[in-house]
């Protein structure tokens, strides 16, 4: 082509006429746009070559499984009631996998991610808090920042982030620092898909193109929060109640219809936000026990038990009149608890649509919007088993399972398409059926449940057995169709416990004397901070009231704060039940057991709770009790917030595990390792292939 | 609107729904976009020539003239501030009197237009239900509150099995169903009201079909938004059907969009291809 090009632009030079003529004109055109054509076209397969995955078809496929307890996995594997999972054991390895310090999911996940420990991603509990705020509480894993500047007009604020008005929008950011495992791949032109995996909300960019992800623990419904349900029932309060998860309303119907509101996204165009809310009707017809939910134009028929589809719902955000209305999508399911004598309606948390999200859920942006095209309508909040309503006395086990049934089914559908779209590089897959199900339904003794009778604690647990019997078959179906070409790891982040008794941090605190006054019912409204030494907040986390640090910190730092320290672990390490049982496995110094660049929010402290106990509900946000030690009378009876060496999770490979301890943060090392690659310096793990 | 009106525009819908079937057939094989795309094609010509023939095209030729001739007055003599008031006075009326002009094409082809869009909605406004979907098929009784109750009863067939249903909504009068649907194909849902039998057009089907989301009620407005079927009589004891069809998908052919990406198209091949035709617009 360019031969071409070079010969007829020579005849144009050697031409001894003064013009141009047509015929020269027109070969050197078409030369040309041939030439543009090719150019075009080469750029093209450049580009696209760029893009071509160079993983060498290796294929690696991990499945996690949050909260998979290796005890029960390893006993049900014995008793032949998990084959497949017994058959990959036996071609590679089965062994425990040592969990974070605390094991709690969202640092449990980070550990994985980077490969290293907590002093590496900055995430060390549910909750963190800003020491210049004394103890004001924050998702640890991500964090909604206010936005700046404005144009006031009426009552609205409009935003505008482009010059000259350079106003800072609200924004999420991740607070997960360090490096993710698969920018290494991603580096390396090796393609990784990731379905839901924790931690990793606003999901963080690809820089190569070679990394897509759907984000998983951590995503907000559209109300902003991490699952807001809404109940209208004819039993509900007289002004609608915010409960821990929900809002719960009264519905009075005139005639066989009563009006309700649901509540939605707030409008951020206004100064002062408020949600916005959704009229909807509901028409009792009681000859047949049944009712019309008419929402939006859509009619929705339902008999009590009965599930709708998923809805989608227009929020409309309306700002100054001369701004077009925005509009955005939410989607929920509606849930007729009872229709007749005392109607009840259960509304799920509204979800942000994925086939037109509202925010940024998946990187690229646009992945989430394909595969919501092949499966239609899908949950896409981070807690999608709606805890809440169990534990508030909305759902009853029953309705909690079969909820947590229609989760584990989106799930699998998810699964068929990530197989489907799967050639090569890295698969993950994440399922919190387990978690979030063995929470309630988890009872692996002999010992008293706080709220069930036994035969009823072990029929429960039986539905525990059966979900891992069904993760048992995908798992044999996926190493059917992969199990020769692929590595196939099978892992969780933690195992299980019993939660049957609870342990108010904040409650000792103030009875040996840290934290005053004694009258003091929560640090956040009337702890004498001038006369505190250490206070608790976030499940496993113990804080000192560090001068310098804390906004009223007064315990010094050096000698004292390390007498403080050691003081607290040994009368902790002391505290027993009124049985005489220990409490505390073990109780670890965070500059100790933590390196790494991101360790300033970290607790000083971590408490390690034996199987049996956990932090109590009220000490997590610092509340105080009379007690110090309760029963939990909580649905959620089981829990992992327990010490690491308690609840370890599982490994399960198809590849011989050389590794003879090994350890969520090793699992990073080792699929880059599979791809050929060398473990970076940003991690601490090691490879479990190798010895 | 008068019945006669009514009757009028539904025997006009039989003729359209004739045509229609035959002519729009394609869309249900071809690809969406390609289908939109050949449709705003065919549109956009026939609505070029059909304005060709009942516009009057020396006229428009004279004005479009008048306004070019004064637009170059405008650039000509654009430090005379009288000359160019008064250019852009004629401009405007020159404009004024091309919509005038224009009036006739637009009220010969209002109606055709009209029936065409009715048709196109079939196809695009919503899509057919798969094979085990399910939604709400609504009665709408006439009447009013203190009206007496019929018995209704929907017959049982075997392309659909009832969910959930019949619930009476007593403040609407109305009756609805979940419905599952079970065979693909165009399906006679029957009614039995009192006695009476009355019928509703069910699509169910994986590829693009004629779907009728409402018979209408005996009411101009429904009767041209809903054209696939006749309206229900005044005198019948209901009033209207409406079945809940998924919104289509696809920026040329969804829901939202189908109406907006034909008018763009037609009117963008208009423009195209006036010079072929040699039409003024």
């Amino acid at each position: 082509m360019l031969t071409g090009m070079i010969g007829i632009l020579a005849e144009m030079t050697n031409s001894n006429s003064t013009g141009i003529d047509r015929r020269t004109l027109l070969k050197g055109a078409a030369a040309a746009t041939l030439g543009a054509a090719s150019l075009g076209a080469a750029s093209y397969w450049l580009g696209g070559v760029s893009r071509v995955s160079r993983s060498l078809g290796k294929k690696v496929i991990v499945i996690g499984i949050d909260g998979m307890d290796p005890r029960l996995t390893s006993s049900m594997m014995r008793e032949g009631l998990l084959p497949n999972l017994a058959k990959m054991s036996s071609q590679g390895g089965f062994s425990d996998l040592a969990t974070s310090c605390p094991p709690q999911s969202p640092v449990a996940w980070a550990n994985f991610i980077n490969g290293a420990g907590p002093g590496s991603h900055g995430i060390f509990d549910f909750i963190h808090r800003h020491p210049h705020e004394q103890c004001q509480p924050f998702y640890s894993a991500a964090e909604t920042v206010a936005g700046q500047g404005g144009l006031e007009i009426g009552e609205h604020q409009l935003q505008l982030d482009f010059w000259p008005f350079l106003h800072k929008p609200a924004e999420t950011i991740l607070r997960r620092q360090g490096t993710p495992f698969w920018d290494y791949l991603d580096e390396a032109g090796i393609p990784s898909t990731f379905y839901d995996i924790p931690a990793n909300y606003p999901p963080s960019p690809s820089k190569h193109g070679h990394h897509r992800c759907l984000s998983g623990m951590g995503t907000p419904d559209m109300l902003g929060s991490y699952g807001t349900y809404q109940y209208f029932g004819e039993d509900g309060p007289q002004k609608t109640v915010d409960e821990a998860g929900g809002k719960r309303s009264k519905l009075r119907f005139i005639g066989d219809t009563a009006n309700c509101k649901l509540t939605g996204p707030e409008n951020g165009f206004l100064k002062t936000p408020v949600p916005i809310v959704i009229d909807f009707q509901v028409h009792r017809d009681r000859s047949a026990n049944c009712v019309v939910v008419e929402i939006q134009g859509t009619k929705i028929l339902l008999k009590p038990g009965q599930w709708s589809h998923w809805t989608r719902l227009d929020f409309p955000l309306t700002g100054p009149s001369f701004v077009p209305t925005k509009h955005v999508s939410g989607i929920c399911r509606f849930y007729l608890l009872e229709g007749d004598p005392n109607f009840r309606l259960y509304v799920s948390p509204i979800n942000i649509d994925p086939s037109a999200p509202a925010v940024r859920l998946s990187e690229p942006t646009e992945f989430v919007q394909d595969v919501s095209k092949e499966l239609g309508l899908f949950s896409t909040t981070g807690f999608q088993e709606d805890h809440k309503a169990r534990t508030n006395g909305i759902f009853r086990d029953e309705e909690y399972l079969r909820q947590a049934s229609f989760v584990l089914e989106e799930r699998l559908a998810l699964l068929e398409y990530a197989i489907k779209n799967y050639d090569d590089g890295l698969l993950f897959f994440y399922f919190s059926s387990s978690d979030l199900q063995s929470h309630m339904f988890w009872w692996n003794s002999d010992e008293r449940h706080p709220t069930r009778s036994a035969p009823e604690a072990q029929k429960f647990f039986s539905h525990i057995k059966a979900l891992y019997q069904k993760l048992d078959a995908v798992i044999g179906d996926l190493h059917d169709r992969y199990g020769s070409r692929a590595t196939v790891m099978v892992m969780s982040d933690h195992g299980f416990a019993n939660f049957g008794r609870q342990f108010n941090l904040n409650s000792w605190l103030r009875d040996n004397g840290y934290l005053n006054p004694h009258e003091c019912t929560s640090i956040m409204d009337d702890v004498d901070w001038s006369s505190t030494t250490a206070y608790g907040l976030g499940i496993n986390g113990l804080y000192l009231n560090l001068k310098g640090r804390e906004r009223d910190g007064i315990v010094e730092p050096g000698a004292q704060e390390d007498a403080l320290k050691d003081e607290l672990a040994t009368r902790l390490m002391a505290v027993q039940d009124v049985d005489g049982q220990s409490v505390i496995r073990g109780v670890y110094r965070s500059d100790k057991v933590y390196t790494g660049n991101a360790t300033e929010l970290a607790p000083d402290l971590i408490i390690g709770y034996r199987r049996g106990y956990r932090a109590s509900w009220e000490t997590c946000l610092g509340g105080l009790t009379p007690a110090v030690l309760l029963d939990n009378d909580s649905a959620w009876s089981a829990d992992h917030c327990a010490d690491a060496l308690e609840v370890p999770g599982l490994l399960c490979c198809n590849q011989t595990i050389r590794s003879k301890n090994p350890s969520l943060i090793d699992l990073a090392p080792s699929i880059l390792e599979d791809f050929g690659l060398k473990t970076p310096s940003s991690m601490t793990g090691r490879s479990i292939f190798s010895t | 609107m008068s019945d006669l009106t009514i009757r009028a525009t539904t025997q006009l819908n039989q003729i359209a729904n004739g045509i229609g079937r035959l002519l729009l057939s394609p869309l249900g094989s071809l690809p969406a976009f390609f289908g939109a795309v050949v449709v705003a094609i065919v549109t956009g010509i026939l609505m070029l020539i059909a304005f060709k023939y009942t516009s009057h095209q020396s006229a428009m030729k004279k004005i479009r003239s008048g306004i070019k001739a004064e637009l170059l007055a405008l650039s000509l003599f654009k430090d005379s501030i009288a000359v160019s008031l008064g250019s852009q006075w004629r401009i405007v009326a020159g404009a004024l009197k091309s919509i005038l002009v224009s009036l006739i094409p637009i009220a010969c082809m209002i109606v055709p237009v009209t029936l065409l869009l009715g048709q196109l909605s079939l196809w695009w406004q919503a899509r057919p239900l798969q094979v085990g979907e399910d939604t709400v098929i609504t009665l709408n009784l006439a009447g009013n509150e203190k009206s007496s109750w019929p018995e209704v009863d929907l017959e049982p067939s075997p392309a659909v099995q009832t969910n959930v249903g019949p619930v009476r909504i007593r403040s609407k009068r109305s009756i609805c169903w979940n419905l599952q649907a079970l065979e693909p194909g165009y399906h006679n849902l029957v009614f039995h009201v009192d006695g009476q039998n009355v019928e509703k057009q069910l699509a169910v089907g994986q590829h693009p079909m004629r779907t009728s989301i409402q018979r209408p009620a005996w009411n101009w407005t429904d009767v041209v938004l809903y054209p696939a079927e006749p309206p229900f009589d005044p005198k019948s004891p209901v009033k209207s059907i409406e079945i809940q069809y998924p919104p289509s998908s696809g920026w040329a052919t969804g829901t939202q969009s189908w109406l907006i990406f034909w008018f763009i198209g037609s009117t963008i091949v208009a423009f195209c291809f006036r010079g072929v035709f040699k039409v003024t617009l």
